[in-house]
Order: C-alpha cells, then sequence, then structure tokens
C-alpha cells in the first residue's frame, strides 16, 4: 500500500497536467462543432476538395462529420492519441524509472516482495489514468451538452469515449513490458513518443489502405468508433485480442522483472 | 549461530567475471570486514546476499535462510547503506525516511529523531538540495531506523567528513554492542582494522584470505626502519621472512616477519645511526595480497 501511495503521488502533478491538456483540447475542438453543423454542405465542399486517402487517413468522413458522433469520433481519435501516450509513459517509467534514477537499490533492499513493488506501481498508472479519463468524461459531455443542437445518443457516446480507457491500459501494458525487458531507458518520452506514433501511422496507413490484417496490428484501430456507431457494441474479435495483449505483456512483465538483475550504480 | 552464511557463490555477468566461489560465514554479533580493490567483486559478493542480483551458481543464507527464496522476509532485519546514496530527489529528507519507515511494521518516529540528530541531519530539506555528505547521512539514518539485526554497509564512509566518520563508527560500535552483526565491506584497511574482528580478503573475484585481525597483526610482522652511518650492501637484509625490502640513500626499511631476534643481531652488527620498529599496518600486510595475491 505504501509504494502504491508512492506512485500515485509521483504521478500527481503529471496526471493534473494530462487532464487539463486533454480536457481543453477537447473543449476547444468541440466548440467549433456549431459552425462545422450550420455549414453543413460548405464542408462537405471543402473536404471534398482533399483527396480521399488524406480524408481515409486522418478518419474523416464526409457524411458523418456533420454529426454529432461522426464529429465527436473525429476529435476523440486525437484525444486517444493523446491518452496512450500518457499511458505509455507511466507503463515504462514503471520499471525503468527506478533504474535510471539509481532508486532502485533503495525500493528492493526493502522488505516488500519485487511483485508487489509492480502491482503497486501498474496500479498507481491505472488510478491515474482512471483520474484523467473521468476528468476528460465530464469535460467532453458537458461541452458536447451545450455544443450539440440535436440530441445525439448518449449510450453511443460513452460507449466511445470508454474505448480511451481500453487503449491507454493496452499501451501501458506493452510499456511496462518493454521496461522490464530492457532496465534502464534513457529518455521515457522519446520512446513512447516513437511506440505510440508508430502505430498511430500504421492505423492512418491501414485506414487509406483499407487493409483488413493491418487492423490486428494497431491498437488504435481495436476500439472503431464507426463500427460501434454502426452496430452499438464492441467488436468481440478485438475485445479478445485486446485482451489477450493486456494479459500476455503484464504476465511477461512479472517474469521478466522477477528475473532482472538490478545491477551497481 | 551465523548470521550469514556464503557457500560457493558465483556469479558472472554474461561472461565477464563477478565472483567465483566466494564462501564464508559471518557470526552473530561480529563485525565482519570484506576487504578487496575496486573491481574485486565485493558489491556483487552483497547485492547477492540482498537479492538485487541472483547468483550464477551457489548459494547463500542470511539468519539461516536462502537469501533469494526468502528475500523480502530476510530483508525485514537488515539495513542496508551503500557507498553512492540515490534517491527520490523531490522529496523531503523526512518524507524520505518515513516512506523508508513505512516498509517496516513499526514505529520508527523516535530512531528517526534520534539518529539523525546524532548524525547532524536536516530532516526539512529537498533530497536534491543535499551535498553528497548530507545525502550520506541520510543513507545512514535509513539504514539503521528500523533497529536492524545486521548491518550490510558497502564501502559506507565515502563523503562522510572525519568528524562524522567518528560518529557513524561510534554509532556502529554502540550498534554492535547492542548485538547487532556488521558486515562492513571497504577497500580503506585503516577502517577496517578499527572496527573488524575478522576479514575476508577479495581479489580478482576469489576469497584469497580469511583471518582474525588479531591474528594477522599477531603473526608478528615488523615494520623496520633503519638509517646507516655507512652503506650496506642489498643482500645483507634479504634473508628469510624480509620482505617490501626498500633501500634508500642511507634508509632501509622492510617488513619483517619472524624469530625477532635473528634481526635485532643482523642490526646489532651494522652501524646505525637511528632504528624504527612499529607494528605494519594492515595495508601494507594486505598489500602482499593485493600485489602477489
Amino acid at each position: 500500500m505504501n509504494v502504491f501511495l508512492h506512485e500515485l503521488k509521483s504521478y500527481r502533478k503529471s496526471t493534473i497536467v494530462w487532464a487539463i491538456s486533454i480536457a481543453l483540447m477537447t473543449i476547444f475542438f468541440l466548440s467549433l462543432y456549431p459552425s462545422f453543423s450550420s455549414n453543413a454542405s460548405l464542408v462537405k465542399k471543402i473536404l471534398e476538395g482533399y483527396p480521399e486517402p488524406v480524408r481515409k487517413a486522418f478518419g474523416i468522413s464526409i457524411d458523418d462529420i456533420t454529426n454529432f458522433l461522426g464529429f465527436y469520433s473525429y476529435v476523440f481519435s486525437y484525444v486517444v492519441l493523446c491518452g496512450a501516450i500518457q499511458a505509455m509513459n507511466y507503463g515504462i517509467s514503471a520499471i525503468s524509472k527506478e533504474i535510471k534514477l539509481k532508486t532502485a537499490d533503495f525500493l528492493m533492499t526493502k522488505p516488500v516482495r519485487r511483485d508487489e513493488i509492480l502491482t503497486s506501481k501498474l496500479f498507481a498508472s491505472l488510478i491515474s489514468l482512471i483520474i484523467t479519463d473521468i476528468i476528460y468524461l465530464v469535460t467532453a459531455f458537458i461541452t458536447a451538452e451545450s455544443v450539440a443542437k440535436e440530441s445525439f445518443n448518449i449510450k453511443l457516446f460513452f460507449m466511445i469515449s470508454v474505448t480511451l480507457f481500453f487503449v491507454e491500459v493496452i499501451f501501458m501494458s506493452i510499456g511496462v513490458l518493454i521496461s522490464a525487458v530492457v532496465g534502464k531507458i534513457k529518455s521515457t518520452i522519446s520512446l513512447s513518443l516513437g511506440v505510440v506514433f508508430t502505430f498511430y501511422i500504421i492505423g492512418m496507413l491501414q485506414a487509406t489502405l483499407n487493409d483488413k490484417t493491418m487492423k490486428y496490428i494497431t491498437p488504435f484501430k481495436y476500439f472503431d468508433a464507426g463500427y460501434i456507431i454502426k452496430n452499438s457494441s464492441y467488436d468481440m474479435t478485438f475485445v479478445i485480442i485486446f485482451l489477450f495483449i493486456v494479459i500476455v505483456s503484464i504476465l511477461l512483465s512479472y517474469v521478466f522483472f522477477f528475473k532482472r538483475d538490478i545491477y551497481a550504480v | 549461530m551465523n548470521v550469514i552464511e556464503v557457500n560457493n557463490l558465483t556469479k558472472y555477468y554474461g561472461k565477464s567475471r563477478g565472483i567465483i566461489d566466494v564462501s564464508f560465514d559471518v557470526e552473530e554479533g561480529e563485525v565482519f570486514g570484506f576487504i578487496g580493490p575496486n573491481g574485486a567483486g565485493k558489491s556483487t559478493t552483497i547485492r547477492t546476499l540482498l537479492s538485487l542480483i541472483y547468483p550464477t551458481s551457489g548459494s547463500a543464507k542470511i539468519f539461516g535462510k536462502d537469501c533469494i527464496k526468502y528475500g523480502p522476509e530476510i530483508k525485514k532485519d537488515i539495513g542496508y547503506l551503500p557507498s553512492e546514496v540515490f534517491y527520490y530527489d523531490n522529496m523531503k529528507v523526512i518524507d524520505l525516511l518515513k516512506y523508508s519507515a513505512s516498509f517496516y511494521k513499526k514505529d520508527c518516529s523516535n530512531r528517526i529523531k534520534e539518529l539523525s540528530e546524532m548524525m547532524d541531519l536536516d530532516l526539512n530539506k529537498r533530497i536534491d538540495d543535499l551535498s553528497y555528505g548530507n545525502r550520506k547521512k541520510v543513507g545512514i539514518v535509513q539504514g539503521l531506523l528500523h533497529e536492524p539485526k545486521l548491518l550490510i554497509l558497502d564501502e559506507p564512509t565515502s563523503g562522510l567528513d572525519p568528524l562524522m566518520q567518528q560518529r557513524f563508527f561510534n554509532l556502529l560500535r554502540e550498534e554492535n554492542k547492542k548485538g547487532v552483526t556488521i558486515l562492513f565491506s571497504s577497500h580503506i584497511l585503516s577502517e577496517v582494522q578499527k572496527l573488524c574482528n575478522r576479514v575476508a580478503i577479495i581479489k580478482e573475484g576469489r576469497i584469497i584470505s580469511l583471518e582474525k585481525i588479531s591474528t594477522l597483526r599477531e603473526n608478528s610482522y615488523k615494520r623496520v626502519m633503519i638509517e646507516v652511518n655507512s652503506p650496506v650492501k642489498g643482500e645483507y637484509f634479504s634473508i628469510d621472512g624480509v620482505s617490501n625490502l626498500e633501500m634508500k640513500d642511507n634508509t632501509i626499511s622492510f617488513l619483517f616477519k619472524g624469530d625477532i631476534n635473528l634481526i635485532m643481531k643482523k642490526i646489532a652488527e651494522i652501524n646505525i645511526s637511528d632504528v624504527t620498529i612499529e607494528e605494519p599496518s594492515l595495508e601494507e600486510i594486505f598489500m602482499h595480497y593485493y600485489t602477489r595475491g
């Protein structure tokens, strides 16, 4: 419990900064919606001017962008991108931070098992992400209510929004696994940006090429907003893949972290 | 009873040597010195005892329990002070100490106060504002605050000024009187000499000697320094028992081990202006192990 609280405290500042940034970004983008919807035909014309591959890569669908949920899914894809970076940061730093700052000696000569340490750290990251997500969700909902003139399906709105957390969990698990295998990571942020953007670009390529197999590679496509709106449910295949990746990454992280030698500074 | 039992402990880092076949025991209530030059394997041994690293082969027991299998359990009664201390920079000293104390299921607040007063440590400073020496003091308080039964010190004195070093040694003596066992690793022999009952000497990953401090001294090594009036031939003192022979102008110095009468006769036969015969420092005795091994 003490490690958990200590970790939670150490994430406090970063959680606040991420939550506020994501919330402000959401407010800004969503407040553009009224001008989008009132000039629907004009907007559609402008968008038609862009080549189709570009529109696809950025997830713009001309028919949907002028209804609220369509517009929201577009904005949401950037929120997920931010969330993924935050989650990856937390995942990577779970182990590598102690090694980089050389505090592993302090922590690991205490009467505490390694799996307890990792569990506490994972829960602290999860709680920080959940706090960020709740702040996001509340902000997004309030903004949505005030900008959307027409009524929108609230259930679908939440179904889309909570996928932020799912994507974050995947990236956090991958981050933990990387740091459990590699150990010392000099720059957390550059590694997490690198990994997250690689998957994001794969996602863009997938959308452009409409390649079905590529969809399995990038977590950004597991919870497709278009699919959710159309079917009012998640694609079960990807839910299973999601669970598989998370469980395997976390289990492997424990295995690697348990075996790891903590070298002298 | 043995507090630490190390049996044929071997550790390779990939292909490079850590330690090879290290065995020794530390008895309860003992101050045990662990001596060797840098890179000899002192820290490797200690880090294995603390299950920070895993041995390639061999095993070690602390309080009679395997140090890897029962690591978390035995660490309740171990205090560890590394040569270089690193803590969470953005914490205050007191918060770090409280965090440290929170791992042990007992109230350590009195002990924190007592120790930090003794070591002259300001509890309200932030860790990253502390000098190297002050950080070290945090390390000392942190290692002792839960009243451990075994102290493992890995080159603990670096960065402490002589006054603090003195206080730290007094603190260790007090703890030892209370029955605390101490494993003291160092490459500075004089500090080991002051505290320890026995020493193990490690070189290139292997234990090359394990002796009582008193035996080492009683081994009747004498440091002899002679100033002669007229030059003496080099071979004159090259007899059995003489080592580290040095001749410079009119000064001759060497270590002697053996029948003291023999060397006295030798000295009496030549014309000298001054003679000093003294206990050699352990450093000089150990130089044999260091250089010739």
